[in-house]
């Protein structure tokens, strides 16, 4: 029993974090990078291997976990990493046809996030994606988008360019089970914590410089203790996802359970710490230059997938729990 | 990472769970007073006599030196079976303060006296840090001991001492260098509760209970040889003594409302609202207990965490006071919503704690955010230990 990166984990998570900070920093979005990953950084994240972690090794993929695939998505998150970065992997563990795998692997086609919106659907992603990825808790479909009607909407989070689909073709591949959803609790859960921990950095680090009254805003407990609070909330959602990506990882009966409360968690702390990091910021956090509204945005906008609050809270209220 | 129990482990729980569905009292422990304090005892005695007592103490302190992780065991397993619950027991002080300290900082002697005493149930211990104008700001305590030969004189009064009448011994921090200011100056006293001189007043509490307790001294002469640790280096020792509560003095109530959320989910299958429907088919009352549900695995998650790494490290790290903002919290919330739940039924309470455990839970959760550390102050040590933002004081 241990609950913290260990071992070839902490390697996989440092090799993460510094990748993505280079690649991927959340910089780019003052600096007129574009939404999503593009073309050029999907293929150099894919020849890397990043979207293959949990792939088993005869798929061409890594062979690792749930656990490695975590690690991975809290670096995506720190970075305010695009949604597509997730459903490229996850189509990575979806598609059972190896040339379609191999293609989505290797970051050659791009794959878009797919989510019910009435009678149409909305895609997060680029809008010229190769695929669509649908998921639910009871299974996942892949759709080829080439001759789909896409239409482009505005989009509040940079991050992620938005599109509205009135007829999405039928699936060209799907898998059933709770497989590519519970990938998708892991990798959303994970990169909600990390934008967490990024907005608890930003006011941290702020607090010990900024001066109000003839010393530093840390030294204020009005500052202080909202920063207590979000330390203690996202402490809860880390220990939770740790939790909940090892019982994937070993199969537990209550992984769904424990999945369920890590990202309700990790909807919560993120919520928590992105809000409070723009309140005590004061007027420098609701500026464009600033990273703030950028760790708000995209988190608010990630909160609504692979469960919101009453999706999770309804399946969470009467699931049984092991020791 | 892993979640895996090693086959000690899940047959210690087997054995545990045995044990306890055999041995735990049928009966509710008292409300109060004396024979409250009795019950501790007798039940302490029984897990001591049976090889129980002091799961995580050394071996050599007759504990039965097991992991930090079995420690969580043998709590889970108290909470599924039931059992006297630790919180609210008069063993608190002596088994997660005093004995602690006494390992820590006490001489041989100190050590050969007080740890059996104190793992057999024989020794009950109260705290005596607070003071009437010491409490939160605990370095501006000022009750006196004058040092003449091989005494020392105590003049002054301890506030909030609970179950002060049925202790034994005190833990006890007084100021010991006349001169001295704040942290300085101070001293850690095994403090006997039968010397002459001692006049104890209760304080009646909301729940309505007489738990608490101010104690005076007037010229009461305590033998120089009951220093723990340094003369006039008191303040490291009442450290030792709070990192030991930080640490682990709370893991029994984090296991323990894991249970009692269960429990609570039950209460709202069982109990009809105004409308007359059972309160969980209300969509709020369900999310509600659903989102407090998840709190409470995470806080089990946070413990599981700490504890493997404090098994490894062999050194608690500074994360308890996060620990306890979190737990009160869920306690709060908890409590608050059973209040919903129970209708009418939760109104009805006379103060005994055995005929209405939730309505006291409900107040004893004010008790649990301030005892031990108000949640200010947890804050304060985050910002300061875990964040390291600047001082504010």
């Amino acid at each position: 029993m241990y609950l913290a990166p260990e071992g070839e984990e902490l390697e996989i998570a440092s090799a993460a974090a510094d990748f993505i900070a280079d690649a991927l920093p959340i910089e780019r979005l003052h600096e007129g990078a574009g939404p999503d990953m593009g073309a050029d950084l999907r293929s150099a994240l894919g020849e890397m291997g990043w979207f293959a972690l949990a792939l088993p090794e005869d798929a061409g993929g890594s062979g690792l976990s749930a656990v490695e695939h975590a690690l991975f998505f809290r670096e995506i998150g720190r970075q305010c990493g695009p949604v597509d970065v997730l459903a490229q992997a996850l189509a990575a563990n979806l598609a059972q046809d190896a040339d379609v795998r191999s293609a989505i692997v290797s970051g050659e086609n791009g794959v878009a996030l797919l989510m019910p919106d009435g009678d149409a659907h909305r895609l997060i992603g680029p809008a010229n994606a190769h695929h669509g990825l649908l998921a639910s808790p009871g299974g996942a479909s892949l759709h080829e988008l080439a001759n789909t009607n896409v239409e482009p909407r505005a989009a509040l989070d940079p991050a992620n360019s938005l599109a509205v689909i009135a007829g999405l073709g039928p699936a060209a591949q799907t898998l059933d089970g709770p497989l590519i959803w519970q990938l998708g609790q892991v990798g959303t859960a994970a990169i909600l914590l990390g934008m967490a921990e990024a907005a608890l950095d930003l006011i941290v680090e702020y607090a010990k410089v900024r001066e109000t009254f003839g010393k530093p805003i840390g030294a204020w407990q009005a500052v202080r203790h909202t920063c207590a609070d979000m330390a203690v909330s996202i402490e809860g959602a880390r220990a939770q996802l740790w939790y909940a990506a090892t019982a994937l990882k070993e199969a537990r009966g209550d992984a769904q359970a424990h999945l369920d409360a890590a990202k309700h968690l990790a909807n919560e702390a993120a919520i928590f710490a992105t809000d409070s990091t723009i309140q005590l910021h004061g007027g420098i956090g609701i500026t464009d230059e600033h990273n703030a509204h950028l760790l708000m945005k995209h988190a608010t906008l990630l909160t609504r997938l692979f469960g919101n609050r009453n999706e999770l809270l309804a399946r969470l209220l009467h699931a049984k729990l092991e020791d | 990472m892993d979640l895996r129990y090693s086959d000690e482990d899940r047959h210690f729980r087997a054995r545990a769970r045995e044990w306890l569905s055999a041995n735990v009292p049928s009966e509710p422990r008292p409300a109060g007073g004396a024979i409250a304090s009795q019950f501790d005892r007798d039940w302490q005695k029984k897990l001591f006599e049976h090889g129980w007592a002091g799961v995580a103490w050394p071996k050599e302190y007759g504990g039965l030196g097991l992991s930090g992780l079995q420690q969580v065991i043998w709590y889970e397993e108290l909470s599924r079976a039931h059992a006297p619950v630790m919180h609210v027991s008069t063993t608190y002080v002596a088994l997660m303060h005093a004995g602690p300290t006494v390992m820590a900082r006490g001489t041989e002697e100190q050590k050969a006296f007080h740890l059996p005493r104190i793992l057999s149930g024989e020794a009950l211990w109260c705290q005596g840090f607070s003071e009437p104008n010491a409490g939160s700001d605990l370095a501006a305590l000022r009750t006196s001991g004058r040092v003449e030969g091989d005494h020392v004189v105590v003049n002054g009064a301890k506030m909030w001492t609970t179950d002060a009448k049925h202790a034994d011994w005190m833990e006890m921090l007084i100021r010991t260098d006349p001169g001295s200011q704040r942290h300085k100056g101070l001293s850690w006293l095994a403090f006997d509760m039968k010397t002459p001189g001692i006049d104890i007043k209760p304080i009646r509490t909301m729940m309505l209970d007489e738990h608490i307790n101010m104690v005076f001294f007037d010229e009461v002469r305590v033998p120089l040889s009951a220093v723990v640790g340094e003369l006039n280096g008191g303040w490291s020792t009442a450290m030792a003594t709070l990192s030991f509560e930080r640490g682990l003095g709370f893991i029994a109530d984090q296991l323990e409302l894991f249970e009692k959320v269960g429990r609570a989910i039950e209460l709202a299958s069982e109990l009809c609202g105004p409308d007359g429907r059972p309160a969980i088919e209300d969509a709020e009352i369900a999310r509600r207990l659903a989102a407090i549900k998840a709190e409470t695995m995470s806080i089990r998650a946070m413990t599981l965490a700490d504890i493997t790494e404090t098994d490894r490290t062999g050194m608690p790290g500074p994360k308890g006071s996060m620990m306890k903002l979190k737990v009160t919290a869920a306690h709060k919330a908890l409590t608050r919503l059973v209040s919903d739940i129970m209708g009418w039924g939760f109104f009805e309470f006379d103060g005994n704690r055995a005929a209405n455990l939730w309505t006291h839970d409900f107040l004893w959760s004010w008790v649990f955010s301030i005892a031990g550390g108000t949640n200010e102050i947890q804050r304060e040590i985050t910002a300061d230990r875990v964040l390291e933002l600047p001082r504010s004081r």
